[in-house]
């Protein structure tokens, strides 16, 4: 197991910032997930750390060892790649032998090992197989055994599933995470899925402008986010305006165009302060000032948008029972525990 | 008109042009090499095997045929060795250059080969640029030989087949994923190793390719083993020219023809077999 971190890491291709001094600590055996849209320098980020680039400023630790310096052979990293990457005039067990030919391991190891990473990730049997006769799913398979059978000190991989259908996209994510686990291998996750780096991580990285934008478990990144930017890219939100009218000893009273509710945490008097509320936070009810202006169904929730006395359109999401019709009267019911002070 | 008509219908006008200018042509040749020679006249009534009996019976056809094929074989290597790199640059290579940078592999092609195999005799000619150059500097006493012999055939053939080999392996290099390479890196080979392990492997379908259009281009080339190599150094197509055109050996000539292109083939297949990939997908 392998401590990461990064200090200052800094990447410029011509006057683009990719990688803006980024600072980060991953503990041993932790997932963490580097989360933004596209070209936030999150794939820079995880591309420095194999060494396929170089940095421009900063250092990467590992253990403490500065390894900015060394060339990507030299790492001792694993890395599955978005396409995978499997090397197509190779076998599976070509593939998986790979990594262990160029740590010159004896022949009677290579054979063992390769046997055990198949039997790890479920694919007895298969080692005489060409990639190309593989389905997407056991060539995903294929590609992290190929970066676990070297054993690494740690585990880099690329937006994995995003070349897979849904369905097995959800089992490959419990998959990955309970091979990690297994495993214990210090991972670090590129993805610019929200829900896959918060099902799957310890830690997730939100990223924005090659610049870090809040570190966070889970449940941090998506109850409390740090910025309006945050609370957009993780999920929907609907942000609205409070006034603080009253500091309590428990906390303040802000006054809202849903109401009044008391929060905790300190604010002045007479503040302007913005207020993040997922759309499964705010429950209808019938009979009401506000009008039901869209519903989409979509299997287990129903989706609605939802107009208020004010004239706001705001998000909410519920169960299909009781169901609710385009023009129905409703009144909002906010789960005031649920409301965030965006910075 | 059936839904299926249609892929057959447009293959039709390809299917005619072949039939009329290669298939009857081909089938009149075959008929041609059984005749009986001719005093006089191309050839007489009757049919024999013997032609082919003739050119396996002397031994200078059969040198001469042993030439072809070596040429040709040494004229693909060359072509491979100098190809590669460049083929390899040009895939790899970014830039504004890369435009003018294919343009210049394909010059050979641009130039009619007349005029290509004169540039060449003037450079090469005992009295050529490159002797007298050699011998201007004392580098050398006398001229190199580098004309009327299988060398300068070599050297020509090698420059104007040069874009057939680079081409095909340009093509596979650039359809090879470079997210393999970083792949290869990762798993502990370093930038040599990861190009002699994962590049050459997956470019070989390019260098096949290109091996066997050099290789038959080479053989059956005519203009310019004739230009280059004189009367001294005849190459197999340069006989069978003579043998049609000058004797007025139709019969002769037609069974030389047939037995260059089934040799060329059963060594073009060979040479396949050989370098069968059972990694790539059967289209």
């Amino acid at each position: 197991m392998t401590e990461v971190s990064l200090r200052r890491l800094s990447k410029q291709f011509g006057s683009f910032r990719a990688v803006d001094g980024i600072s980060l600590e991953i503990g041993h055996g932790a997932f963490v997930s580097l989360l933004g849209p596209s070209g936030c320098g999150k794939t820079t980020t995880l591309k420095l750390i194999a060494g396929f680039e170089a940095a421009d400023g900063g250092a990467i630790l590992f253990d403490g060892a500065d390894v900015a310096r060394l060339p990507a052979e030299q790492r001792d990293i694993g890395m599955v790649f978005q396409n995978y990457a499997l090397f197509p005039h190779l076998t599976v067990g070509g593939n998986l032998a790979f990594g262990l030919e160029m740590r010159k391991r004896p022949r009677e190891e290579i054979a063992r090992r390769t046997a055990e990473v198949l039997d790890m990730v479920q694919l007895q049997g298969l080692a005489g197989r060409y990639p190309r006769e593989l389905s997407g799913g056991q060539q995903q398979r294929v590609a992290l055994a190929r970066a676990l059978v070297i054993e690494p000190r740690i585990l880099l991989l690329d937006e994995p599933l995003a070349n897979l259908d849904a369905k097995l996209r959800d089992e490959m994510r419990f998959f990955i995470r309970d091979l990690q686990k297994r495993v214990g291998i210090t991972t670090i996750y590129v993805t610019h899925d929200q829900s896959e780096a918060l099902t799957m991580s310890d830690q997730v990285v939100v990223m924005f402008g090659g610049r870090i934008a809040q570190i966070g478990a889970p449940e941090d990144i998506y109850d409390r986010p740090a910025s309006r930017a945050v609370a957009d890219f993780v999920g929907r939100v609907n942000v609205i305006a409070g006034q603080v009218n009253a500091v309590e000893a428990k906390g303040y009273r802000v006054s809202t165009e849903l109401g009044d509710f008391v929060l905790t945490g300190t604010a002045r008097p007479g503040q302007t302060i913005e207020l993040a509320l997922r759309p499964e936070a705010i429950g209808l009810v019938a009979g009401g000032d506000a009008t039901v202006v869209a519903a989409a169904y979509s299997g287990g929730l129903v989706d609605y948008r939802v107009r208020t006395a004010h004239g706001r359109v705001l998000e909410a999401q519920a169960f299909p029972v009781p169901r609710f019709a385009v023009g129905d009267a409703v009144r909002l019911d906010v789960a005031a525990e649920r409301l965030w002070p965006l910075a | 008109m059936t839904r299926r008509a249609g892929p057959l219908l447009l293959i039709l006008p390809a299917a005619l042009v072949l039939t009329v200018f290669l298939l009857i042509p081909y089938f009149n040749i075959v008929l041609m090499s059984m005749r009986m020679p001719g005093n006089g006249v191309p050839y007489a009534s009757g049919w024999t095997l013997g032609n082919f009996a003739k050119f396996f019976a002397d031994p200078f056809y059969l040198e001469q045929l042993g030439n072809t094929l070596w040429i040709g074989a040494v004229t693909t290597l060359a072509c491979l060795l100098i190809g590669y790199p460049v083929a390899l640059q040009l895939a790899r290579g970014a830039g504004a250059l890369r435009g003018l940078r294919y343009g210049i592999v394909l010059t050979p092609l641009l130039v009619g080969i007349v005029i290509r195999s004169y540039g060449w005799t003037i450079l090469l000619g005992n009295n050529g640029v490159l002797n007298r150059s050699l011998v201007g500097w004392g580098l050398i006493e006398a001229p190199l030989p580098l004309m009327y012999n299988g060398l300068g055939i070599i050297i020509a053939l090698t420059h104007v087949l040069l874009p057939f080999m680079i081409l095909p392996i340009m093509g596979a290099i650039q359809g090879i994923d470079p997210a393999l390479e970083l792949a290869a890196r990762s798993l502990g080979a370093g930038r040599n190793t990861a190009f002699r392990r994962v590049v050459v492997p997956l470019s070989l379908p390019g260098i096949q390719a290109g091996c066997i259009l050099v290789f038959v281009l080479a053989i059956s080339a005519y203009v310019t083993p004739a230009l280059i190599g004189g009367l001294r150094v005849k190459t197999a197509a340069v006989s069978v020219v003579d043998a049609l055109i000058d004797s007025f050996q139709w019969p002769f000539g037609s069974a030389m023809a047939l037995i260059l292109a089934v040799i060329g083939g059963l060594v073009v297949v060979g040479f396949a077999r050989l370098t069968r990939m059972k990694w790539v997908r059967a289209r």
